[in-house]
Protein backbone atom coordinates (compact mmCIF):
# COMPACT_ATOMS: atom_id res chain seq x y z
CA UNK A 1 0.00 0.00 0.00
CA UNK A 2 2.99 2.59 -0.84
CA UNK A 3 0.11 4.82 -2.11
CA UNK A 4 2.65 8.08 -1.04
CA UNK A 5 5.31 6.84 -3.24
CA UNK A 6 6.01 6.42 -7.04
CA UNK A 7 4.97 10.37 -7.34
CA UNK A 8 6.31 11.91 -10.74
CA UNK A 9 7.52 15.38 -11.13
CA UNK A 10 10.63 17.55 -11.05
CA UNK A 11 12.76 18.36 -8.54
CA UNK A 12 11.06 22.01 -8.81
CA UNK A 13 7.80 20.93 -8.19
CA UNK A 14 8.57 17.92 -6.24
CA UNK A 15 10.32 20.33 -3.54
CA UNK A 16 6.73 21.79 -2.87
CA UNK A 17 4.98 18.00 -1.81
CA UNK A 18 5.71 16.58 1.55
CA UNK A 19 3.35 14.34 2.78
CA UNK A 20 2.68 13.06 6.38
CA UNK A 21 0.66 10.04 7.65
CA UNK A 22 0.08 8.21 11.28
CA UNK A 23 -1.30 4.66 12.15
CA UNK A 24 -1.28 2.50 14.83
CA UNK A 25 -0.22 -1.51 13.64
CA UNK A 26 -3.26 -3.70 13.58
CA UNK A 27 -2.44 -6.27 16.22
CA UNK A 28 0.07 -4.75 18.38
CA UNK A 29 -0.76 -1.22 19.19
CA UNK A 30 -4.17 -0.33 17.69
CA UNK A 31 -6.45 -0.54 20.42
CA UNK A 32 -7.70 2.53 21.61
CA UNK A 33 -5.63 4.68 19.15
CA UNK A 34 -7.90 6.54 17.55
CA UNK A 35 -7.38 9.29 20.43
CA UNK A 36 -3.86 9.94 19.56
CA UNK A 37 -5.10 10.15 15.87
CA UNK A 38 -7.60 12.74 16.57
CA UNK A 39 -4.66 14.31 18.48
CA UNK A 40 -3.08 14.04 15.27
CA UNK A 41 -4.64 16.17 13.16
CA UNK A 42 -5.73 18.76 15.69
CA UNK A 43 -1.51 19.24 14.95
CA UNK A 44 -2.30 19.38 11.49
CA UNK A 45 -4.87 21.64 11.47
CA UNK A 46 -2.70 24.27 13.30
CA UNK A 47 -0.52 24.47 10.07
CA UNK A 48 -0.87 25.23 6.46
CA UNK A 49 -1.92 22.19 5.35
CA UNK A 50 -2.32 21.53 1.45
CA UNK A 51 -4.40 18.95 2.15
CA UNK A 52 -5.27 15.68 4.51
CA UNK A 53 -8.03 13.05 4.90
CA UNK A 54 -8.78 9.81 6.21
CA UNK A 55 -10.18 7.21 3.77
CA UNK A 56 -13.11 6.08 4.93
CA UNK A 57 -14.28 10.09 5.03
CA UNK A 58 -12.51 12.00 2.02
CA UNK A 59 -10.04 14.20 1.75
CA UNK A 60 -10.33 17.84 2.91
CA UNK A 61 -11.74 18.96 -0.55
CA UNK A 62 -14.62 17.00 0.29
CA UNK A 63 -14.98 16.28 3.59
CA UNK A 64 -14.56 19.05 6.78
CA UNK A 65 -12.54 18.87 9.33
CA UNK A 66 -14.81 17.84 11.44
CA UNK A 67 -16.02 15.27 9.59
CA UNK A 68 -12.31 13.81 9.15
CA UNK A 69 -11.85 13.85 12.73
CA UNK A 70 -14.89 12.42 13.77
CA UNK A 71 -14.53 9.61 11.16
CA UNK A 72 -11.14 8.73 12.80
CA UNK A 73 -11.13 5.13 14.41
CA UNK A 74 -8.37 2.57 15.97
CA UNK A 75 -7.57 1.26 12.12
CA UNK A 76 -7.44 4.49 10.23
CA UNK A 77 -4.42 6.02 8.76
CA UNK A 78 -4.22 9.52 9.26
CA UNK A 79 -2.99 12.12 5.95
CA UNK A 80 -1.61 15.22 5.24
CA UNK A 81 -0.14 17.33 2.80
CA UNK A 82 2.27 20.47 2.99
CA UNK A 83 3.76 22.49 0.32
CA UNK A 84 6.42 24.33 2.47
CA UNK A 85 9.37 22.61 3.90
CA UNK A 86 9.80 24.80 6.70
CA UNK A 87 6.05 24.77 7.50
CA UNK A 88 6.55 20.58 7.44
CA UNK A 89 9.75 21.03 9.37
CA UNK A 90 7.39 22.65 12.32
CA UNK A 91 4.82 20.33 12.09
CA UNK A 92 7.11 17.54 12.14
CA UNK A 93 8.76 18.73 15.30
CA UNK A 94 4.94 19.49 17.15
CA UNK A 95 4.40 15.46 16.30
CA UNK A 96 7.54 14.52 18.12
CA UNK A 97 7.05 16.56 21.04
CA UNK A 98 3.22 15.54 21.19
CA UNK A 99 4.74 12.13 21.86
CA UNK A 100 1.78 10.18 20.37
CA UNK A 101 3.42 6.88 19.45
CA UNK A 102 1.92 6.48 16.14
CA UNK A 103 4.07 5.12 13.66
CA UNK A 104 4.48 8.39 11.34
CA UNK A 105 5.77 7.86 7.90
CA UNK A 106 6.89 10.86 5.59
CA UNK A 107 7.48 11.11 2.15
CA UNK A 108 8.84 13.87 -0.44
CA UNK A 109 12.60 14.61 -1.56
CA UNK A 110 14.73 11.97 0.41
CA UNK A 111 17.12 15.32 0.51
CA UNK A 112 14.93 17.55 2.17
CA UNK A 113 13.28 15.17 4.25
CA UNK A 114 16.31 14.06 6.34
CA UNK A 115 17.39 17.51 6.50
CA UNK A 116 13.78 17.90 7.99
CA UNK A 117 14.95 15.14 10.28
CA UNK A 118 18.33 16.11 11.03
CA UNK A 119 17.33 19.48 12.16
CA UNK A 120 14.92 17.78 14.39
CA UNK A 121 16.79 15.05 16.07
CA UNK A 122 15.13 12.43 14.40
CA UNK A 123 17.04 9.44 13.27
CA UNK A 124 14.99 7.52 10.23
CA UNK A 125 13.91 4.17 10.41
CA UNK A 126 13.02 2.54 7.35
CA UNK A 127 13.16 3.72 3.93
CA UNK A 128 11.27 3.16 0.60
CA UNK A 129 12.01 4.07 -2.71
CA UNK A 130 10.72 3.28 -6.30
CA UNK A 131 12.70 1.89 -8.81
CA UNK A 132 9.73 3.44 -11.70
CA UNK A 133 7.55 1.88 -14.19
CA UNK A 134 8.40 -1.44 -15.92
CA UNK A 135 6.55 -2.73 -18.72
CA UNK A 136 4.25 -1.37 -21.71
CA UNK A 137 5.16 2.13 -20.57
CA UNK A 138 4.25 2.92 -23.89
CA UNK A 139 0.73 2.64 -23.21
CA UNK A 140 0.71 4.85 -20.75
CA UNK A 141 -0.60 8.92 -20.91
CA UNK A 142 1.69 11.66 -21.28
CA UNK A 143 3.96 12.59 -18.47
CA UNK A 144 2.86 15.73 -17.61
CA UNK A 145 -0.27 14.59 -17.32
CA UNK A 146 1.21 11.40 -14.39
CA UNK A 147 2.76 14.07 -12.45
CA UNK A 148 -1.15 15.16 -11.40
CA UNK A 149 -2.48 11.62 -11.63
CA UNK A 150 0.57 9.85 -9.63
CA UNK A 151 -0.52 12.32 -6.18
CA UNK A 152 -3.38 10.19 -5.54
CA UNK A 153 -1.58 6.69 -4.97
CA UNK A 154 -4.43 4.74 -5.56
CA UNK A 155 -5.07 6.35 -8.78
CA UNK A 156 -8.28 7.61 -8.70
CA UNK A 157 -7.83 10.65 -10.18
CA UNK A 158 -8.52 9.69 -13.81
CA UNK A 159 -6.54 11.11 -17.05
CA UNK A 160 -9.71 11.94 -18.65
CA UNK A 161 -10.43 14.48 -15.42
CA UNK A 162 -7.08 16.12 -15.97
CA UNK A 163 -7.61 16.51 -19.91
CA UNK A 164 -10.96 18.03 -19.32
CA UNK A 165 -9.54 20.33 -16.33
CA UNK A 166 -6.66 21.48 -18.46
CA UNK A 167 -9.29 22.02 -21.75
CA UNK A 168 -11.74 24.00 -19.10
CA UNK A 169 -9.10 26.62 -17.96
CA UNK A 170 -7.70 26.90 -21.21
CA UNK A 171 -11.41 28.67 -22.29
CA UNK A 172 -11.31 30.14 -18.95
CA UNK A 173 -14.50 28.08 -17.49
CA UNK A 174 -12.66 27.52 -14.41
CA UNK A 175 -9.87 29.06 -12.65
CA UNK A 176 -6.18 26.99 -11.76
CA UNK A 177 -7.13 27.02 -7.90
CA UNK A 178 -10.39 25.80 -9.22
CA UNK A 179 -9.63 23.26 -10.87
CA UNK A 180 -6.90 22.11 -8.57
CA UNK A 181 -9.01 21.68 -6.19
CA UNK A 182 -11.59 19.73 -8.29
CA UNK A 183 -8.76 17.25 -9.06
CA UNK A 184 -8.30 16.32 -5.34
CA UNK A 185 -11.88 15.29 -4.68
CA UNK A 186 -11.34 11.81 -5.88
CA UNK A 187 -8.65 10.74 -3.29
CA UNK A 188 -10.03 9.36 -0.55
CA UNK A 189 -6.74 9.34 1.39
CA UNK A 190 -6.67 13.38 1.09
CA UNK A 191 -2.77 12.98 -0.30
CA UNK A 192 -2.98 14.71 -3.26
CA UNK A 193 -1.42 17.75 -3.71
CA UNK A 194 -3.94 20.33 -5.36
CA UNK A 195 -1.40 23.57 -4.51
CA UNK A 196 1.69 21.41 -6.66
CA UNK A 197 -1.82 20.41 -9.02
CA UNK A 198 -2.10 24.20 -9.30
CA UNK A 199 1.85 24.72 -10.20
CA UNK A 200 1.75 22.08 -12.86
CA UNK A 201 -1.25 23.21 -14.79
CA UNK A 202 0.12 26.72 -14.42
CA UNK A 203 2.83 25.91 -16.07
CA UNK A 204 0.92 23.73 -18.41
CA UNK A 205 -1.26 26.27 -19.88
CA UNK A 206 1.51 27.23 -21.60
CA UNK A 207 2.86 24.12 -23.58
CA UNK A 208 0.08 21.70 -23.44
CA UNK A 209 -2.36 20.97 -26.67
CA UNK A 210 -5.48 18.61 -26.15
CA UNK A 211 -4.14 16.50 -28.84
CA UNK A 212 -1.16 14.73 -26.42
CA UNK A 213 -1.02 11.20 -26.00
CA UNK B 1 -20.74 -0.57 -12.43
CA UNK B 2 -23.33 -0.46 -14.28
CA UNK B 3 -25.62 2.43 -15.51
CA UNK B 4 -29.78 1.86 -15.26
CA UNK B 5 -30.83 2.43 -18.61
CA UNK B 6 -34.36 3.91 -17.11
CA UNK B 7 -32.36 6.37 -15.54
CA UNK B 8 -29.56 7.42 -17.87
CA UNK B 9 -30.24 10.84 -19.37
CA UNK B 10 -26.45 10.96 -21.57
CA UNK B 11 -25.15 13.89 -19.98
CA UNK B 12 -21.79 12.25 -20.14
CA UNK B 13 -20.79 13.61 -16.22
CA UNK B 14 -19.97 10.74 -15.26
CA UNK B 15 -17.63 10.08 -17.68
CA UNK B 16 -14.23 11.97 -16.40
CA UNK B 17 -14.07 10.50 -13.32
CA UNK B 18 -13.86 7.14 -15.16
CA UNK B 19 -10.35 5.75 -13.45
CA UNK B 20 -10.38 3.14 -16.61
CA UNK B 21 -11.76 5.20 -19.29
CA UNK B 22 -14.67 2.67 -20.01
CA UNK B 23 -17.67 4.50 -19.87
CA UNK B 24 -19.04 5.45 -23.34
CA UNK B 25 -22.03 7.10 -25.10
CA UNK B 26 -24.28 4.64 -27.24
CA UNK B 27 -27.65 4.61 -28.52
CA UNK B 28 -29.95 2.09 -29.78
CA UNK B 29 -30.70 3.36 -33.39
CA UNK B 30 -29.64 6.62 -35.21
CA UNK B 31 -31.63 9.94 -34.19
CA UNK B 32 -32.31 7.92 -30.51
CA UNK B 33 -31.13 8.61 -27.08
CA UNK B 34 -27.79 8.63 -26.22
CA UNK B 35 -27.14 7.24 -23.31
CA UNK B 36 -23.69 6.21 -21.70
CA UNK B 37 -22.82 2.86 -20.80
CA UNK B 38 -20.13 1.03 -18.91
CA UNK B 39 -17.76 -1.64 -20.32
CA UNK B 40 -18.38 -3.97 -17.55
CA UNK B 41 -15.28 -5.89 -18.40
CA UNK B 42 -12.90 -3.21 -18.51
CA UNK B 43 -14.43 -1.70 -15.16
CA UNK B 44 -12.31 -2.72 -12.02
CA UNK B 45 -14.92 -1.59 -9.25
CA UNK B 46 -13.48 1.18 -7.96
CA UNK B 47 -16.92 2.86 -7.30
CA UNK B 48 -15.10 7.03 -8.52
CA UNK B 49 -17.58 7.66 -10.70
CA UNK B 50 -20.43 6.51 -8.04
CA UNK B 51 -18.23 8.71 -5.68
CA UNK B 52 -18.25 11.36 -7.58
CA UNK B 53 -21.75 12.33 -7.05
CA UNK B 54 -21.61 13.54 -11.05
CA UNK B 55 -24.72 11.68 -11.97
CA UNK B 56 -27.61 14.04 -12.13
CA UNK B 57 -30.62 10.76 -11.86
CA UNK B 58 -28.55 8.24 -9.39
CA UNK B 59 -28.29 6.04 -12.73
CA UNK B 60 -25.11 4.63 -11.87
CA UNK B 61 -25.58 1.61 -9.76
CA UNK B 62 -22.69 -0.88 -7.97
CA UNK B 63 -24.17 -4.78 -8.51
CA UNK B 64 -23.67 -7.44 -5.56
CA UNK B 65 -20.21 -8.50 -6.34
CA UNK B 66 -20.00 -12.21 -6.53
CA UNK B 67 -16.66 -14.16 -6.87
CA UNK B 68 -14.85 -13.78 -8.75
CA UNK B 69 -15.99 -10.29 -10.17
CA UNK B 70 -15.91 -9.87 -6.30
CA UNK B 71 -12.00 -9.48 -6.41
CA UNK B 72 -12.14 -6.21 -8.44
CA UNK B 73 -13.52 -4.11 -5.71
CA UNK B 74 -11.31 -5.32 -3.06
CA UNK B 75 -8.12 -4.27 -4.80
CA UNK B 76 -9.32 -1.12 -6.79
CA UNK B 77 -11.57 0.67 -4.13
CA UNK B 78 -9.38 1.81 -1.49
CA UNK B 79 -12.85 2.06 0.53
CA UNK B 80 -13.22 -1.44 0.79
CA UNK B 81 -11.06 -3.25 4.15
CA UNK B 82 -9.95 -6.27 3.06
CA UNK B 83 -11.44 -8.93 5.14
CA UNK B 84 -8.11 -10.69 6.37
CA UNK B 85 -5.43 -8.13 6.50
CA UNK B 86 -8.47 -5.43 8.33
CA UNK B 87 -5.92 -2.55 5.97
CA UNK B 88 -8.14 -0.85 3.43
CA UNK B 89 -7.51 -1.30 0.07
CA UNK B 90 -4.53 -4.09 -2.14
CA UNK B 91 -1.77 -3.86 0.59
CA UNK B 92 -0.29 -4.19 3.76
CA UNK B 93 1.11 -1.63 6.52
CA UNK B 94 4.55 -2.61 4.72
CA UNK B 95 6.73 0.45 5.53
CA UNK B 96 4.77 2.51 7.67
CA UNK B 97 4.50 0.78 11.07
CA UNK B 98 8.19 -1.18 10.35
CA UNK B 99 8.71 0.57 13.49
CA UNK B 100 6.89 -0.88 16.11
CA UNK B 101 6.13 -4.52 14.00
CA UNK B 102 9.94 -4.94 12.58
CA UNK B 103 8.33 -6.90 9.59
CA UNK B 104 11.47 -5.23 7.56
CA UNK B 105 14.39 -6.02 9.42
CA UNK B 106 18.43 -5.68 9.39
CA UNK B 107 19.56 -7.42 6.41
CA UNK B 108 16.74 -7.95 4.48
CA UNK B 109 14.78 -6.08 1.75
CA UNK B 110 11.16 -6.18 0.67
CA UNK B 111 10.45 -5.65 -3.12
CA UNK B 112 7.20 -4.85 -4.52
CA UNK B 113 5.62 -4.78 -7.78
CA UNK B 114 2.85 -3.05 -8.13
CA UNK B 115 0.99 -4.04 -10.74
CA UNK B 116 -1.36 -1.94 -13.18
CA UNK B 117 0.03 1.49 -11.03
CA UNK B 118 -0.17 4.08 -12.56
CA UNK B 119 -3.50 4.55 -14.54
CA UNK B 120 -3.99 1.25 -16.98
CA UNK B 121 -5.24 -1.60 -14.02
CA UNK B 122 -4.04 -4.95 -14.67
CA UNK B 123 -5.63 -8.41 -15.42
CA UNK B 124 -4.75 -10.59 -12.60
CA UNK B 125 -3.11 -12.86 -15.43
CA UNK B 126 -0.07 -10.12 -15.00
CA UNK B 127 -0.01 -10.48 -11.87
CA UNK B 128 0.40 -14.45 -12.12
CA UNK B 129 3.47 -13.84 -14.41
CA UNK B 130 5.02 -11.21 -12.52
CA UNK B 131 4.32 -14.16 -9.21
CA UNK B 132 5.91 -17.00 -11.73
CA UNK B 133 9.00 -15.19 -12.18
CA UNK B 134 9.59 -14.94 -8.74
CA UNK B 135 8.91 -18.33 -7.43
CA UNK B 136 11.42 -19.89 -8.54
CA UNK B 137 13.91 -17.45 -6.30
CA UNK B 138 11.88 -19.22 -3.18
CA UNK B 139 11.55 -15.60 -1.95
CA UNK B 140 8.48 -15.11 0.83
CA UNK B 141 5.51 -13.70 -0.83
CA UNK B 142 3.69 -11.39 1.85
CA UNK B 143 1.27 -13.77 3.62
CA UNK B 144 -0.75 -10.57 5.06
CA UNK B 145 -0.86 -9.38 1.33
CA UNK B 146 -4.61 -9.55 -0.03
CA UNK B 147 -3.18 -10.91 -3.55
CA UNK B 148 -0.76 -13.46 -2.08
CA UNK B 149 -4.26 -15.08 -0.67
CA UNK B 150 -5.09 -15.69 -4.38
CA UNK B 151 -2.43 -17.86 -4.91
CA UNK B 152 -3.14 -21.70 -6.27
CA UNK B 153 0.34 -22.73 -5.74
CA UNK B 154 2.83 -20.75 -4.05
CA UNK B 155 5.90 -22.91 -4.94
CA UNK B 156 4.87 -22.28 -8.96
CA UNK B 157 3.50 -18.63 -8.43
CA UNK B 158 0.13 -20.00 -9.95
CA UNK B 159 -2.83 -17.91 -9.41
CA UNK B 160 -6.10 -19.32 -8.85
CA UNK B 161 -8.00 -20.00 -12.35
CA UNK B 162 -11.09 -18.29 -12.21
CA UNK B 163 -9.59 -15.00 -11.05
CA UNK B 164 -7.06 -14.93 -14.05
CA UNK B 165 -9.45 -12.64 -16.09
CA UNK B 166 -10.30 -10.39 -13.64
CA UNK B 167 -9.26 -6.76 -14.03
CA UNK B 168 -7.99 -4.49 -10.84
CA UNK B 169 -6.99 -0.92 -10.91
CA UNK B 170 -3.59 -2.55 -9.08
CA UNK B 171 -2.46 -4.84 -7.09
CA UNK B 172 0.95 -5.65 -5.07
CA UNK B 173 3.27 -8.75 -5.31
CA UNK B 174 5.24 -8.03 -1.80
CA UNK B 175 8.07 -9.73 -1.53
CA UNK B 176 10.70 -10.12 1.89
CA UNK B 177 14.20 -11.15 1.44
CA UNK B 178 17.91 -11.13 2.18
CA UNK B 179 19.93 -7.89 0.81
CA UNK B 180 21.65 -10.31 -0.84
CA UNK B 181 19.09 -11.89 -3.08
CA UNK B 182 17.88 -8.16 -4.14
CA UNK B 183 19.73 -7.97 -7.06
CA UNK B 184 18.33 -10.95 -8.85
CA UNK B 185 14.59 -10.31 -7.68
CA UNK B 186 15.41 -7.11 -9.26
CA UNK B 187 16.73 -8.62 -12.53
CA UNK B 188 13.31 -11.23 -12.73
CA UNK B 189 11.25 -8.36 -12.73
CA UNK B 190 13.23 -6.56 -16.05
CA UNK B 191 13.02 -9.80 -17.71
CA UNK B 192 9.26 -10.20 -16.62
CA UNK B 193 8.11 -6.83 -17.64
CA UNK B 194 8.55 -7.64 -21.45
CA UNK B 195 5.86 -10.44 -20.72
CA UNK B 196 2.76 -8.38 -18.89
CA UNK B 197 0.18 -6.98 -20.85
CA UNK B 198 0.10 -3.78 -18.26
CA UNK B 199 2.43 -1.88 -16.10
CA UNK B 200 4.00 -2.58 -12.95
CA UNK B 201 5.92 -0.06 -10.33
CA UNK B 202 9.14 -1.07 -8.65
CA UNK B 203 9.84 -0.05 -4.88
CA UNK B 204 12.48 -1.09 -2.65
CA UNK B 205 12.34 -0.94 1.03
CA UNK B 206 15.45 -1.24 3.68
CA UNK B 207 15.85 -0.53 7.07
CA UNK B 208 18.51 2.50 7.62
CA UNK B 209 21.48 1.32 9.56
CA UNK B 210 23.00 3.00 12.84
CA UNK B 211 25.55 4.73 10.86
CA UNK B 212 22.40 6.06 8.68
CA UNK B 213 23.31 4.61 5.85
CA UNK B 214 20.86 2.72 3.76
CA UNK B 215 21.84 -0.62 2.45
CA UNK B 216 19.63 -0.91 -0.38
CA UNK B 217 20.08 1.94 -1.79
CA UNK B 218 23.79 1.23 -1.57
CA UNK B 219 23.18 -2.31 -3.46
CA UNK B 220 21.31 0.06 -6.10
CA UNK B 221 24.06 2.59 -7.00
CA UNK B 222 26.76 -0.36 -7.23
CA UNK B 223 24.15 -1.95 -9.56
CA UNK B 224 24.31 1.30 -11.02
CA UNK B 225 20.27 0.76 -10.71
CA UNK B 226 18.38 4.08 -10.84
CA UNK B 227 15.82 5.35 -8.17
CA UNK B 228 13.49 7.97 -8.04
CA UNK B 229 14.97 11.19 -5.61
CA UNK B 230 11.64 10.90 -4.18
CA UNK B 231 10.74 8.11 -1.15
CA UNK B 232 9.62 7.94 1.84
CA UNK B 233 10.72 7.48 5.59
CA UNK B 234 9.39 6.02 8.68
CA UNK B 235 10.76 8.34 11.30
CA UNK B 236 10.36 5.62 13.94
CA UNK B 237 8.43 7.58 16.61
CA UNK B 238 6.19 4.40 16.92
CA UNK B 239 5.78 2.32 20.48
CA UNK B 240 3.83 -0.17 21.49
CA UNK B 241 1.78 1.73 24.31
CA UNK B 242 0.02 4.69 22.14
CA UNK B 243 -1.14 8.23 24.12
CA UNK B 244 -4.28 7.72 25.74
CA UNK B 245 -4.54 3.84 24.50
CA UNK B 246 -5.38 3.86 28.02
CA UNK B 247 -8.61 5.69 28.10
S1 LIG C 1 -16.33 1.78 -11.08
FE1 LIG C 1 -14.36 2.72 -11.67
S2 LIG C 1 -13.75 1.70 -13.56
FE2 LIG C 1 -15.94 1.23 -13.22
S3 LIG C 1 -17.07 2.76 -14.39
FE3 LIG C 1 -16.83 3.61 -12.31
S4 LIG C 1 -14.91 4.81 -12.34
FE4 LIG C 1 -14.95 3.51 -14.19
S1 LIG D 1 -23.94 11.07 -15.29
FE1 LIG D 1 -25.70 9.66 -15.02
S2 LIG D 1 -27.24 10.39 -16.49
FE2 LIG D 1 -25.28 11.34 -17.08
S3 LIG D 1 -24.41 9.90 -18.61
FE3 LIG D 1 -23.56 9.29 -16.61
S4 LIG D 1 -24.98 7.70 -15.86
FE4 LIG D 1 -26.05 8.78 -17.53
Amino acid sequence: MSHTLHRQGTADNLSGDYVLLAMSAKGVNAVNSSYALKDFFSIINKHDWANMGEVKVGGAYIASFQDIVGGVRDTSVAHAVFRDKDEFARVIAQVKKADLGLSVTISGLLGNLNETLEANGIKPHTVEVSLGIKGKTERLPHGDLLQITTMCGHGMVSQALVRKTLVDIKRGRVSLEKAANLLATPCACGIFNPRRAQLILEELMDTWCTDEP
Amino acid sequence: MRINPGKCIGCGQCRVFCTMGCIAFVRKEKGGQVQCRVDEDECVDCEVCLRAKACPTDALEQPPAVWPRSVRGTFSNPLVTHKETKVPGRGTEEIKTNDVTNRYKHGYVGISAELGRPVLGARLRDAERVFMALAPLAVEFEKQNPLTSLLADPATGKLKEDVLDEKVLSCIVETVAPIERAAEILDALDKVAGEIESVFSVDIISRVADDLSVPALEMLKRGKRPYAPNGKINIGLGRLFIKGAGC
